[in-house]
């Protein structure tokens, strides 16, 4: 089996690091996209960057950015899935995208049983503004209660229900009262509640409201956020990000020292005005291209069975990482990095080795 | 390769050495003077320059979920790509190395979060490191206590989760205080209980002491008190060491606790007082904690006192993260130089570095980024050494602030053995580094030269010459070698049976398996990135 090609040609491994070592060697504005891989790769990914003074950013940036603003202009308080399944008497499961996707994750957190460290206390799951989707299977036994419907009435619910806790009269809330009411009666009887949302389905006025509405309840109760993340490893490689360049991820290196901004450093702008000169995509969680439409040198370290529109100049197939190999992710169920053994091992390349050898073997000058 | 360093003076206190003499050194060891005819492979002059072993830090927040989180919650206070209160590993491994350092510990990483601390570790640079791991508020814990479980109980859990996380020794902060405020607990003093529980910070630390005790740890408890930050709280710290009944313990950032309720304002320094304490108390070591004035993030896992300390946010944001044992929590802060309160700190802080008598026991810190950063410590180390610095510092300072303080009547200057004592000496033998922290045949070649100035500080912030395990790494603030230090470690060891326990505690609790958070060796992307420091059993 191939696992690298140069202009659509099969090619042995080491010429293909070699001919994506000249593009990078060659480019004066490189950015290194996707990013679905594990530690070790994001690691590398991020040296690379720096070493060719490029930028970096990842697939799901856009949903991660959009929720780590909140935190970053005002703060939060969140919590972990073990202690929501462990304290938690009410859970919020706050707008779309909770439901299909996240099935395994809430069926772990045994939302249909009693919270485990206080079985006296019935577990009361409300469902705010969840859109079309059927309700899940795992929470059918539960007594899941849901109160809006559409997604784009969350962000007037939340605001309506902080003014409500905050002793404040709010304005006409039409057909909702009834449903407002509810659920501020939860939120005040709550000993332990969690409010968890999906952050690539939610709108940041949304998750503002939501922190700011659980950091309310905090001054009588105990509430915490619990925001899911997308997947590809974005989670982890925020952390990676963060100890190597202080910031997440939409870096630059251009001007020696790393700078943020996500707007400058999105990969799909700086490729798509033609800011960009070459491109690394990265897809080692799963087997998907980049968005963009442009031409440009492209480098892609991809898993097998990734399908683009236009072939890259050079594609190298890696392992998926914790499944081909042992790696280091995200995992979403602990909330924490964790070491994952190879499920199905196989001999493939990784990320953080053939970036490690492209980086060795570019030909500028590592910047002092 | 044969080293020799000529000429400097050698302030070597384990080894009784303060005069000026030559250090001979080889394969990243210190050698006896070798035979005549044989020549150094590389000399270096240092002359009138003062020749240390490589500084140890006790207790600095370098690395994990918390410190991160406090890198990505401040991003528009690192826009020049770099923030002193926490900068990225690189930075760290450089800044500390430039300065002298060669071994720091990160002092508070729970059990579930200690793979990420360790990733970060490995990316630090120059200087070796470790972490104490967390425990005192987990269920589990708890639980035993609840149970009445024999210290052979506890010690067998400890050792489960020091050889899970990899750490050097075990911290216990606001023992019992997080898990309370779970259960919307707002305060938690020495002889509250947790509810559910009926246990006390007085019981956990007691039952800590015997599990550290029977493991043969050489770090004791490394205590996070009570009241953090709390007017009056000198009360908690003495009531704290008295808790201890003689038994070794280790008391952090002890000026946060050295505050009375006296004057005007009903905020004093109380640090005479718990100097007092601390020399009564030979059981007692303590490090300081300084504040220095300036921007900086606090960066606790006393979710309870961070949560508490939200309204002083500055910026005004905040982050606080609760799970399982103690959490975290994020509160940016700035400590004005005009502010009284803020000068009280500072006053307290030094204080107890100069009436705590015995400099083998109180160590050096800002409780990074919790007082200062520790790019505050040649500031730090010039006003120890300078009476004349320090008083225009406090001439700086409210004149109130003063005034319900000892500091401007202090006249006590570090010496140069002191200071070895200090950030050498005692660290390597409060941690078990029997091959650090002095300068005799045998001990590990982590070396500082200082060149001393009329600028004390700017000494202290470029060493002249730094050495780890022989290799020259840093000259004059610049560095020379980039060399990767490895992770220090206990393995007390353990009772397999605690495995199948812990596993249906964790399954039936949580629903995940306890072996997921551990720190498999295979994970760190580094040749034998851990030493083990040997235990008494």
């Amino acid at each position: 089996m191939a696992e690298a090609w140069i202009g659509g040609a099969e090619a042995p491994l080491e010429q293909a690091i070699g001919a994506a070592a000249r593009i990078l060697s060659e480019s004066r504005c490189a950015v290194i996209a996707g990013l679905g891989t594990d530690i070790a790769g994001a690691e590398a990914a991020i040296a690379l960057a720096r070493r060719i003074s490029g930028a970096f950013d990842h697939m799901h940036a856009a949903a991660v950015l959009r929720n780590l603003d909140v935190m970053r202009e005002g703060g939060w308080v969140v919590t972990s899935m073990q202690q929501a399944r462990a304290l938690a008497d009410l859970v919020l499961l706050v707008g779309p995208g909770l439901t299909a996707s996240r099935q395994a994750l809430v069926e772990r957190m045994r939302l249909d049983a009693a919270p485990t460290l206080a079985p006296d206390r019935p577990r009361r799951v409300i469902r705010l503004c969840p859109g079309r989707e059927s309700t899940a299977p795992a929470l059918r036994e539960a007594s899941v209660e849901t109160i809006g419907m559409k997604p784009e009435e969350l962000p007037v619910l939340l605001g309506l229900a902080r003014a409500q806790l905050a002793g404040r009269r709010t304005g006409n809330v039409g057909r909702q009262k009834k449903p407002l009411s509810d659920l501020v009666d939860a939120l005040r009887n709550a000993r332990y509640g969690v409010a968890i949302w999906s952050t690539a389905d939610l709108d940041a006025l949304s998750i503002e409201m939501l922190c700011g509405l659980i950091d309310g309840l905090n001054a009588r109760t105990r509430f915490a956020g619990l925001p899911l993340p997308p997947e590809d490893n974005v989670a982890g490689v925020v952390q990676v990000a963060a100890w190597r360049s202080g910031f997440p991820m939409r870096v630059g290196f251009g001007r020696g020292k790393p700078e943020h901004d996500p707007w400058r450093f999105d990969a799909t702008r700086m490729v798509e005005s033609g800011e960009a000169d070459a491109a690394v995509w990265i897809s080692a969680c799963s087997p998907k291209a980049p968005a963009w439409q442009r031409c440009v040198p492209l480098i892609a370290l991809v898993a097998e069975g990734t399908r683009f529109a236009v072939p890259p100049e050079v594609v190298i197939t890696v392992g998926r990482p914790g499944i081909n190999h042992d790696a280091v992710l995200f995992d979403a169920h602990l909330g924490v990095l964790a070491a994952k053994a190879a499920s199905a091992p196989r001999p493939a390349a990784r990320v953080a080795d053939v970036i490690g050898r492209m980086t060795e073997t570019l030909t500028v000058a590592a910047p002092c | 390769m044969l080293t020799h360093l000529v000429g400097g003076q050698v302030v070597d206190p384990v080894n009784g050495r303060d005069s000026p003499g030559d250090l001979w050194f080889e394969d990243g060891r210190i050698v006896a003077p070798p035979a005549p005819n044989r020549a150094a492979d590389l000399t270096h002059d240092v002359s009138g320059a003062i020749v240390l072993a490589g500084g140890i830090d006790i207790h600095s927040h370098i690395a994990g979920a918390n410190v991160n989180t406090a890198r990505l919650l401040l991003p528009e206070l690192r826009q020049d790509g770099g923030f002193d209160p926490a900068p990225i590993g690189e930075h760290i491994g450089r800044l500390y190395a430039c300065m002298g350092f060669t071994t720091v510990v990160e002092p508070a990483i729970s059990p579930n979060v200690a793979l990420q601390a360790q990733l970060e570790l490995a990316a630090i640079p120059f200087i070796d490191k470790a972490i104490l791991t967390v425990l005192g508020n987990e269920e589990y814990l708890l639980r035993l206590l609840r149970a009445g479980e024999s210290t052979a109980a506890m010690a067998d859990y400890a050792g489960r989760m020091l050889a899970g996380s990899r750490g050097l020794g075990i911290k216990v902060i606001n023992p019992g205080g997080a898990a309370a405020f779970k259960r919307n607990i707002r305060s938690f003093d020495l002889d509250d209980q947790v509810p559910g529980y009926g246990v006390s910070s007085r019981v956990i630390i007691q039952a800590m002491q015997a599990t550290i005790a029977a493991l043969g740890i050489p770090h004791p408890v490394h205590l996070h008190c009570n009241n953090l930050g709390l007017p009056g709280n000198v009360e908690t710290a003495l009531a704290t060491i008295a808790v201890a009944e003689g038994k070794r313990l280790h008391l952090a950032h002890l000026q946060f606790y050295a505050y009375g309720r006296e004057g005007p304002r009903k905020f004093s320094s109380a640090a005479p007082l718990l100097a007092e304490a601390v020399n009564a108390n030979r059981n007692i070591t303590a490090d300081v904690g300084q504040v220095m004035f300036g921007q900086t993030v606090t960066v606790s896992s006393d979710t309870l006192r961070q949560f508490n300390a939200r309204g002083q946010a500055h910026p005004r944001k905040s982050a606080i993260m609760e799970y399982d044992g103690n959490g975290g929590g994020i509160v940016p802060y700035r400590y004005r130089r005009n502010n009284f309160f803020n000068a009280v700190q500072w006053a307290a802080g030094l204080e107890l570095f100069l009436l705590v008598t015995d400099p083998a026991r109180l160590f050096f810190t800002t409780d990074h980024p919790n007082g200062a950063p520790f790019t505050a410590y040649p500031d730090l180390f010039a006003l120890l050494m300078d009476r004349d610095l320090r008083a225009q510092w406090i001439s700086s300072v409210p004149a109130e602030a003063m005034a319900v303080c000892t500091l401007p009547s202090i006249t006590r200057e570090y010496t140069w053995p002191e200071i070895a004592t200090m950030t050498r000496a005692a660290p390597a033998r409060l941690l078990g580094l029997a091959d650090r922290g002095h300068l005799a045949p045998g001990a590990r070649a982590d070396i500082a030269v200082y060149r001393p100035q009329s600028d004390k500080a700017a000494m202290f912030r470029a060493a002249e010459l730094v050495f780890k395990e022989g290799k020259l790494i840093a000259r004059r603030g610049e560095i020379v070698e980039k060399v990767f230090g490895r992770v220090l470690t206990v393995q007390p060891g353990f009772d397999a049976a605690i495995e199948k326990q812990l596993e249906a505690y964790y399954d039936d609790l949580y629903g995940v398996p306890h072996t997921a958070f551990d720190v498999p060796a295979h994970a760190i992307a580094q040749a034998d990135p851990f030493e083990t420091v040997p235990c008494a059993r």
